[in-house]
């Protein structure tokens, strides 16, 4: 992380990491009259792949929602290339996944993968829609599933749906919320590797919320621990392992004991703890 | 679940629907004959006076006899229905859509929707007869009264049940409360909706023949009570049968509506 301090235009001093595409300072969430996330300073530098990994109630599903802004964090700021997440929203910078893939059954995949783009973006046609469902899920490698609806496809497949439904936003960041959680294993390591080679392709930042250290070690290069009561980040652990990686990289050697590492950090992260 | 496509084509499904429907409609179909059969005994038997009840021979015999009268009450009673049906459909949806549209005055209406379905139906037919006379409309508005509210019932729970992270997203692209409702929640509602049209249908021919009861002079309501008058049950039974067929007729048409309207639905896809 590089910080420098510089001078503005308007002579005031201003933290600028010039590389982050999205820095969270100081957030705090309560909700219900309790702290759910207690002063998060979390970078996301632009193009680079980060987890936020944590046990149930650590709030990493939150601090994903308050960096898409559906939640208005209580305290601090968030900014995406130097707006607010709302404003990054509307101007289709942020894509979303979700761990349900929610489809709208009554249209099939091509329409599926365009219909967030259609309602963002009124001045494109039908057929230009069309074309830009076809091409992405040609990218998420759907390409011949284009007229089936979401119940002629499996699970898998319908997340691949979904993913293709945010990538058409041509958004800068991927924000997505434990996407992979309601599949099995082997679809899961599949789905991981194919979302590895879309980010290689496109040169998305990613920013994914999962519970399988395996999944956050495959993926990510930077991933963020968070602890409960209050959901706080206790440990950020950098990924060496080079990419391009394939499955093949579980068993490396190095992932095996990054894979102790989290897994340490994981057990010291549910600990509850006060101020951090 | 595997990441393999799911094959399930309609059409076979279809076809071993139809091989599973009749062999399950085997056994209703061996006790009804069993009971006309039953039936026609017992009353020849202890020679059941006709007009108490009459044997199924003479149901059929009356309904051969007066079939002229009976088809044409019966046109009659099936307008009624469609008519009703159609405008209980249209105006369940209108309140539905206002409820969920505009949320100040779905707070001030939904209550007073469900005050209203307390009220007992039947007892407005001759207040609607008093009102709007012996016509057709005393019957369209009290199919309407009866046969609105699950069409709107059905339809909120539909457009209140879609999924609050498809709501995120649609929020995150700034789509306005129009565009969800018309785009989302409207066609999330429809396997709902086409539910309640069904039990909309039946309640259409209560509607029509509680109706006629209470002021006509024509359809299979007013057959019913005129022939009562007359001590002529054989033609009561007669014109009940009909109006049973009338509402197998409009259920099943409510059905077709539903696999055209929503094949997607859920209840279609389970192989």
């Amino acid at each position: 992380m590089r910080v420098e301090t510089i001078r503005a235009a308007g002579g005031r001093p201003a933290h600028i990491r010039h590389d982050d595409l999205i820095s969270a300072k100081g957030v705090s969430v309560v909700m219900a009259r309790q702290l759910v996330l207690q002063n998060i300073d979390l970078s996301v530098p632009k193009g680079s792949f980060v987890s936020l990994i944590g046990p149930s109630g650590c709030g990493k599903s939150t601090l994903l929602k308050v960096l898409a802004g559906l939640v208005n964090p209580t305290s601090g700021s968030v900014s995406i290339a130097g707006l607010s997440p709302v404003e990054a929203a509307r101007k289709r910078m942020i894509g979303l996944v979700f761990q349900d893939a929610n489809l709208l059954p009554w249209k099939n995949a091509v329409d599926n993968a365009s219909m967030l783009l259609g309602i963002a973006d009124k001045s494109l046609s039908r057929t230009d829609l069309r074309a830009r469902g076809q091409e992405m899920l040609e990218l998420v490698g759907l390409g011949d599933s284009a007229h089936k609806r979401p119940n002629e496809l499996s699970g898998g497949m319908r997340q691949r749906v979904a993913i293709a439904r945010a990538l058409a936003l041509d958004p800068a960041v991927l924000l997505m919320d434990e996407p992979f959680g309601a599949l099995d294993a082997i679809t899961r390591d599949s789905m991981g590797q194919s979302l590895l080679e879309i980010w290689q392709r496109t040169g998305k930042t990613i920013v994914l919320v999962t519970h399988s250290i395996d999944e956050a070690i495959h993926l990510s290069r930077h991933v963020h621990v968070l602890g409960i009561k209050p959901g706080r980040i206790t440990e950020s652990l950098d990924i060496g392992l080079p990419y391009p990686r394939d499955l093949s990289v579980t068993e490396d050697p190095e992932f095996v004991r990054l894979v102790v590492q989290l897994r340490t950090m994981l057990r010291a992260s549910h600990q509850p703890g006060g101020a951090s | 679940m595997s990441d393999q496509p799911v094959t399930n084509v309609p059409d076979s499904r279809l076809g071993s629907s139809w091989v599973a429907a009749t062999g399950s409609w085997l056994p209703a179909v061996i006790l009804l004959l069993a009971t006309i059969v039953v039936w026609e005994a017992v009353v020849r038997i202890f020679a059941i006076s006709a007009f108490i009840i009459p044997a199924p021979s003479e149901i059929a015999q009356s309904l051969v006899a007066q079939w002229a009268t009976l088809m044409q009450a019966t046109l009659v009673t099936a307008g009624e229905i469609l008519f009703g049906f159609l405008v209980s459909v249209v105006v369940g949806v209108a309140i539905a859509l206002v409820i969920v549209r505009f949320d100040w005055l779905g707070r001030a209406l939904y209550p007073l929707v469900v005050l209203f379905q307390n009220v007992p139906k039947v007892a407005l037919a001759p207040i609607f007869i008093l009102w709007f006379g012996y016509g057709l409309a005393p019957k369209i508005g009290l199919i309407l009264v009866i046969a609105f509210f699950p069409v709107t019932l059905s339809m909120l729970a539909g457009m209140q049940s879609v999924d609050r992270s498809l709501l995120s997203l649609m929020n995150s692209v700034g789509a306005s409360p129009t565009q969800i409702l018309f785009r989302i929640r409207v066609p999330h509602s429809l396997p709902n909706l086409m539910a309640g049209t069904k039990i909309a249908a039946t309640l259409s021919v209560i509607g029509a023949i509680v109706g006629e009861f209470a002021g006509a002079s024509d359809g299979l309501g007013y057959v019913i009570q005129f022939a009562s008058t007359q001590l002529d049950t054989a033609l009561v039974f007669a014109a009940l049968l009909l109006v049973s067929v009338l509402g197998i007729a409009f259920y099943y048409a409510a059905e077709i509506l539903e696999r055209i309207v929503v094949p997607w639905a859920p209840k279609f896809s389970q192989a």
